[in-house]
């Protein structure tokens, strides 16, 4: 090797922990992009050597053999082959085994030791192994491979250096040689594979599982169901109990920004843009990182831990019914925190048919962007007092029946759409089941940490100039004395117009105003209301001391507030869900499609929400 | 001859491991069959079923095979024959 970062790429089965051992050798120092013209996540980091030296590591999509059966699986086989439009080929290759699992790992890492890359076996989550009763040779796998093995433990940062110092000198003694024939993946592979576990196993002791005892609890056919419902309803209860001090402290910071530029800066329009437009409005939408961050926590922990799979597991009959497979269950769930990495996820989903409806659903579940919304309209509506003695929060009771009524929404439309425009056989569902396993703390702070900054920075981008904007169209022209300032500013006109249409569904003018912004993202309509009310209050110090909560109890009924949040559980409004289902399903047919009949549904489930609340006397 | 339709996969008693005598690779798509072999579910494996379905269907069926614990459909289970280990 001369001068250049060696590039060094992670490989193995699903579920061998190689994003552990990823985010354990790169720390933060990571970067996610996508690989050109494919949607599949190239996550990339540095490293570097004992000595100092700077080494670049790529983690790939984890896989069985390099057979794709997903677009996923596709972008490891090219890589690893350099076939992969921008990315150069590997200078060297981490192969990553599971200890506990090697002899069906081993088929995957002897096709990957075919191609004469320089290769490193690292053997990881050994302390499992062990727990599960094994003792492995390690000395004695990499005489039968004919490459360094290297024993470790990625969540405890075990066999780190030695694996680093391994591949460098890999790479040092490497003797170019041509790829042998990649050995097909069947029975004698197989048979291979299992000698060489064999002879590698010292000491397999059948202790009785730890991971089946739970999972005959867990996967049960009763008790299961209603573990998952449990786990479900806790995670709710959860963003709602967990977010108030940490949110308040945010909101909190915005007011004394806000009293601190009112005070410093002389009275001019670039401080009302300031103060009305960007710190109300962003302001208000950032109070939300608390709830967002509890949701993520809880979906990084079920998926670490390996609950996950059981949960698609259980999934998968009641989704069978609707003609998808327990396969969608972990994009669907990942799109209660947001529906672009859902979208991104249903990669994995090898049925097309399938896929496209997973899609086309995946923005029913209610993504965080909806929680600013929910959380505004119930913490103002709904009062907070138990139900009948019970201990469980009325609030948090109406945030999960708006979830359910998401999920309930997205199984009949996959019903109707397996039906009618994605028809097709029922789908296949094959998926391995991971153990049990603590979770790495670094791994989920992590993960947390990331989806915090992609927050943070859409709150900084696109939500801070929507609101910019908007805080412009409500402030010219400038309404004449006596005049309200929003009714007479052209947001404030093009609202007008809107009212018309969704007049009859019980919105007001702060709605109709507060939508079409909310276009752009769904915590938009919050923000845009927080601004529209900024202006509204004007020098009124005591409107300005209100929250903006405290604002809509005084001018909404109950029934247009039920009948606002029936609307958001189902209106498409977010552009980046719109730009990544045209980029997923290659063209405008299927995210035209999937606005219409959202915006349909949207419509009549406020309609009947508010003209039933009418009749029961809320309006 | 009875015995036939006992012999499948799909209603193997669960917790009783077994062997794969035969797979019927025409009942699937050629995918699906390739990914049943990486799991290493082939004529010979041994296998022991251990969960089967929700309260929703008895679907799907989540079985070992060696040290791994994988989760296939009901419909993949029915292409396979079974017969009592030695």
């Amino acid at each position: 090797m001369t001068g250049a970062i060696p590039s060094i790429a992670l490989v193995g089965n699903p579920n061998a922990g190689k994003s552990s051992l990823f985010n354990a050798l790169t720390g933060a120092r990571q970067k996610i992009a996508n690989y050109p013209g494919v949607t599949v996540e190239r996550k990339a980091g540095h490293a570097s050597f004992a000595d100092g030296r700077p080494l670049s590591l790529i983690d790939l999509p984890g896989t069985y053999s390099l057979t794709p059966a997903s677009l996923d699986e596709a972008v490891t086989r090219d890589v690893v082959l350099g076939r992969q439009e921008g990315e150069k080929r590997p200078d060297a290759l981490i192969v990553v085994l599971d200890a506990a699992n090697l002899d069906n790992h081993l088929c995957f890492a002897l096709e990957l030791l075919a191609l004469n890359l320089p290769t490193v076996v690292a053997l990881n989550m050994v302390d499992l192994a062990e727990r599960d009763g094994l003792t492995l040779d390690a000395e004695r796998l990499s005489k039968e491979l004919g490459v360094p093995v290297v024993p470790t433990v990625a969540v405890r940062k075990r066999g780190l250096t030695e694996l680093l110092a391994a591949i460098d000198e890999a790479i040092r003694s490497h003797q170019p040689r041509a790829a042998e024939a990649a050995p097909a993946n069947d029975a004698s592979l197989h048979q291979r594979a299992r000698t060489i576990a064999r002879a590698a196993i010292l000491n397999e002791t059948p202790v009785r599982r730890w991971t089946q005892r739970v999972d005959n609890i867990v996967l049960h056919p009763i008790a299961g169901m209603v573990i998952l419902l449990a786990l479900m309803f806790v995670m709710f209860q959860a963003v709602y109990a967990w977010a108030g001090p940490p949110a308040d402290a945010l909101e909190g910071l915005v007011g004394v920004a806000q009293t601190w530029v009112v005070d410093n800066i002389p009275q001019n329009f670039l401080r009302d843009l300031v103060v009305e437009g960007l710190l109300a409005g962003v302001g208000a939408v950032v109070v939300f990182l608390p709830q967002i961050l509890i949701l993520f926590l809880f979906i990084l922990l079920l998926e670490a831990s390996g609950y996950m799979t059981r949960a698609a597991f259980l999934m998968d009959g009641l989704m069978g019914k609707v003609g998808l497979s327990g396969r969608g269950f972990i994009p669907l769930l990942s799109s209660f925190a947001c529906a672009v990495p859902g979208i991104m996820a249903t990669r994995a989903i090898p049925d097309e048919k399938d896929r496209l409806t997973t899609i086309l659903i995946a923005p029913l579940m209610t993504c965080s962007a909806r929680l600013p919304v929910y959380a505004l309209i119930i913490a103002a509506f709904i009062p907070n007092r138990g139900v009948a003695g019970t201990g469980i929060g009325l609030q948090g009771l109406v945030l999960f029946g708006l979830y359910v009524a998401g999920i309930v929404g997205a199984l009949v439309v996959a019903f109707a759409l397996r039906r009618t425009v994605a028809k097709g056989t029922s789908a296949g569902f094959m998926m391995e089941m991971p153990r049990y396993q603590m979770p790495g703390w670094r791994d989920i702070l992590l993960g947390l940490w990331q989806r915090a900054w992609i927050f943070l920075r859409r709150a900084g981008t696109i939500i801070a100039m929507t609101t910019v904007v908007l805080w412009l169209l409500l402030t010219f022209p400038q309404a004449p004395e006596g005049e309200s300032q929003v009714e007479y500013s052209v947001a404030g006109r093009i609202a007008s117009g809107l009212e018309v249409v969704v007049k009859p569904i019980g919105f007001n003018h702060d709605i109709a105003l507060a939508l079409i912004p909310a276009m752009a993202a769904r915590e938009v309509a919050v923000s845009a209301m927080a601004t529209a009310n900024a202006i509204d209050a004007g020098d009124d110090e005591e409107a300005m001391a209100q929250t903006l909560g405290e604002r809509l109890q005084g001018k909404w009924s109950l029934a247009t507030a039920l009948a606002f949040l029936a609307w958001f559980v189902f209106a498409p409004q977010c552009i980046s869900t719109i730009a990544i289902t045209r980029r997923e399903t290659n063209g405008w047919k299927w995210p035209m499609f999937m606005v219409g009949y959202l915006f349909l549904l949207a419509y009549a489930a406020a309609g009947i929400t508010y003209w039933t609340a009418v009749a029961f006397g809320l309006g | 001859m009875t015995a036939l339709l006992e012999n499948l996969l799909d209603r193997a008693p669960l917790g009783v491991a077994v062997r794969i005598a035969r797979i019927d690779w025409t009942a699937m798509s050629e995918d699906e069959g390739r990914r049943l072999r990486e799991f290493g579910l082939m004529e010979g494996s041994e296998v022991t079923p251990l969960h089967r379905g929700s309260i929703f269907s008895r679907d799907p069926l989540a079985l070992t095979v060696g040290r791994m614990k994988v989760i296939i459909r009901a419909k993949q289970a029915a292409a396979i024959t079974v017969e009592p280990t030695a």
